[in-house]
C-alpha cells in the first residue's frame, strides 16, 4: 500500500479516536467511532487474503451494528429527555442498550464472538492496533456513562468476560486467538471496576495496552503465530525468548511484575466496596488465564521442542528489525510494579 | 408512545432483528444495516422538527453522509468477499472458526 494512503488511514484512525475523546454530544461521539471503523477497514483488508477479507467483513458487521445501536439508544434518550449530552443519559432502556452496544464494540463476554476470529485473520501489526488502539474510543464512552449505567449489568459483563476469556483460551494453539481471549479477560477486569473507580479502569487499560504491545511486538519479531513456532524461538533470539516468558507472566498477573498492579488495586477496591464474592470469582477466574499463559511459557522456555531445527545459524545472525519500541514496552511490562504507590497517589 | 416514535423504533428493531437472525446473504445484512440507518435518519429529522431546534438541522444530513460511507465500505467488502470466497453467502465465511 502506498505510504500516502497509509498516512491518511493512520491519521484518520487517530483523529476518529480523538473526536470521540473530545465530544460531549452523542452524535459526535458516534461520528468518531464511525471514522475509526472506516479507517481501519482498509488496513485490515490490505493483503487480499481470504482470511483477511473474512475478518474485515465480520469486524465491519459487528462494528456497524454496534454504532447504529449506540446512535439509536441516544436518539431514544433524546426523544424522552431532549438531552444529547453523554453525561445526561437517564432513560433506562437507552442506558442498557448503549452498555450492550459498547460491549459489542470492545468485545465483552456475551457479545465477544467476533473477536477471536477477527484477530485470527489479521497480521500481527494490525492485530496490535485492533487489541490496543481500537479499545480506547469505546472505553472513553464507557467511563463517561458508567455512573448512570445499570450496576448489575456492568458486574455481570465483567464477571462473564473474565470467566469466558479464561475458559475460551484453554484449548487454543493459535497465538492471536489466545491473545484475543486474553484481551476479553482483561476487558472484564476493566469493566467491573468502572462503576466504582473509573480512574482504576484507565490505569488497567494503560497497563493492558503496554503489556499487549510488548507481547505482540515480541511475536512479530519472531514471526510466530502458533505455539509450535514459538517453541523454536530459542534459536532465533534467546534473550528475547527469556524476556517474553516473563512478559507472559506479567500478562497473567503474577506479583513481582507490572501485571499484578491493576489486579491488586481492583481486588482491593472490590473488597473495600463490600463485594468479596465478586472479588473471589474474579481472582479465581484469573487462574484460567494464567494456565494458558503458562502453557505458552512452558513451550517457549521450559522444554525442548520435538521439532527438528534446520540450522542454528539464526542464533548467530544480527537481528535487522527495529526493537526500540519493543524494548520500551517490555521494560515497562516487567518493572513498573514499584510505581504502585505513585499510581495510588494519582488516583 | 406517539405513532412516530413507535414507527421508527419498530423499524430499527426490525432491521436489527433481520441483521441478527436472518443470516443468509451478506447483501441482506447490508440492506438491514441501511434500513437501520434510514430509520435513525427519520428519527433525528423528526426530533429536530418536533423541538424546532434549527441548530440541530445539520445532524440528519451528517448521519446520512456517514451511513452512505458505511454502505460504500460494506459494498466494497461484498465485492472483496465475492472475489475471495466465490459467493456472498454468510455460511461461506467459515475460514476462521474457533
Amino acid at each position: 500500500m502506498s505510504p500516502y494512503v497509509i498516512t491518511i488511514l493512520l491519521s484518520s484512525l487517530g483523529l476518529g479516536t480523538a473526536l470521540t475523546f473530545m465530544s460531549s454530544h452523542w452524535l459526535l461521539a458516534w461520528m468518531g467511532l464511525e471514522i475509526n471503523t472506516l479507517a481501519i477497514l482498509p488496513l485490515m483488508a490490505q493483503h487480499h487474503h481470504p482470511r483477511a477479507v473474512e475478518a474485515t467483513t465480520k469486524y465491519f458487521l459487528a462494528q456497524a451494528a454496534a454504532a447504529a445501536t449506540i446512535l439509536f439508544a441516544s436518539t431514544i434518550n433524546a426523544w424522552a429527555t431532549g438531552e444529547w449530552n453523554i453525561y445526561c443519559l437517564t432513560h433506562p432502556i437507552a442506558t442498557t442498550l448503549i452498555t450492550m452496544a459498547l460491549a459489542l464494540k470492545v468485545g465483552l463476554a456475551p457479545v465477544h464472538f467476533w473477536m477471536p476470529p477477527v484477530m485470527q485473520g489479521l497480521d500481527l501489526p494490525t492485530g496490535l492496533i485492533m487489541a490496543t488502539w481500537q479499545k480506547l474510543a469505546p472505553f472513553a464512552l464507557i467511563i463517561q456513562m458508567a455512573p448512570t449505567a445499570h450496576p448489575q449489568l456492568l458486574t455481570t459483563l465483567g464477571l462473564l468476560s473474565v470467566f469466558i476469556g479464561g475458559w475460551g483460551g484453554l484449548n487454543q494453539t493459535q497465538l492471536r486467538k489466545i491473545l484475543a481471549y486474553s484481551s476479553i479477560a482483561h476487558l472484564g477486569w476493566m469493566i467491573v471496576i468502572a462503576q466504582f473507580k473509573p480512574q482504576l479502569t484507565i490505569l488497567t487499560l494503560v497497563i493492558y495496552i503496554i503489556m499487549t504491545s510488548a507481547t505482540f511486538l515480541t511475536f512479530k519479531l519472531m514471526t510466530a503465530t502458533k505455539i509450535n513456532t514459538l517453541a523454536m524461538s530459542w534459536s532465533k533470539a534467546p534473550i528475547i525468548t527469556t524476556m517474553a516468558a516473563l512478559t507472559l507472566l506479567s500478562l497473567g498477573g503474577l506479583p513481582p511484575l507490572t501485571g499484578f498492579m491493576p489486579k491488586w488495586l481492583i481486588l482491593q477496591e472490590l473488597a473495600t466496596q463490600g463485594l468479596p464474592l465478586t472479588a473471589t470469582i474474579m481472582a479465581l477466574s484469573a487462574l484460567l488465564s494464567l494456565y494458558f499463559y503458562l502453557r505458552l511459557w512452558y513451550a517457549m522456555t521450559l522444554t525442548i521442542s520435538p521439532n527438528t531445527n534446520n540450522s542454528l545459524a539464526p542464533w548467530r545472525l544480527q537481528n535487522t528489525q527495529n526493537t526500540t519500541l519493543l524494548t520500551i514496552f517490555m521494560i515497562a511490562t516487567l518493572l513498573l510494579l514499584p510505581l504502585t504507590p505513585l499510581a495510588q497517589a494519582l488516583i | 408512545m406517539t405513532p412516530v416514535y413507535f414507527s421508527f423504533t419498530s423499524a430499527f428493531t426490525l432491521g436489527l432483528m433481520g441483521l441478527a437472525f436472518h443470516r443468509t446473504h451478506l447483501l441482506s445484512a447490508l440492506l438491514c444495516l441501511e434500513g437501520m440507518m434510514l430509520s435513525l435518519f427519520i428519527a433525528l429529522a423528526l426530533w429536530m422538527l418536533q423541538l424546532e431546534s434549527t441548530t440541530f438541522s445539520a445532524a440528519p444530513i451528517l448521519l446520512l453522509a456517514f451511513s452512505a460511507c458505511e454502505a460504500g465500505a460494506g459494498l466494497a467488502l461484498l465485492v472483496a468477499t465475492a472475489r475471495t470466497h466465490g459467493t456472498d453467502r454468510l455460511q461461506a465465511l467459515n475460514l476462521l472458526q474457533c
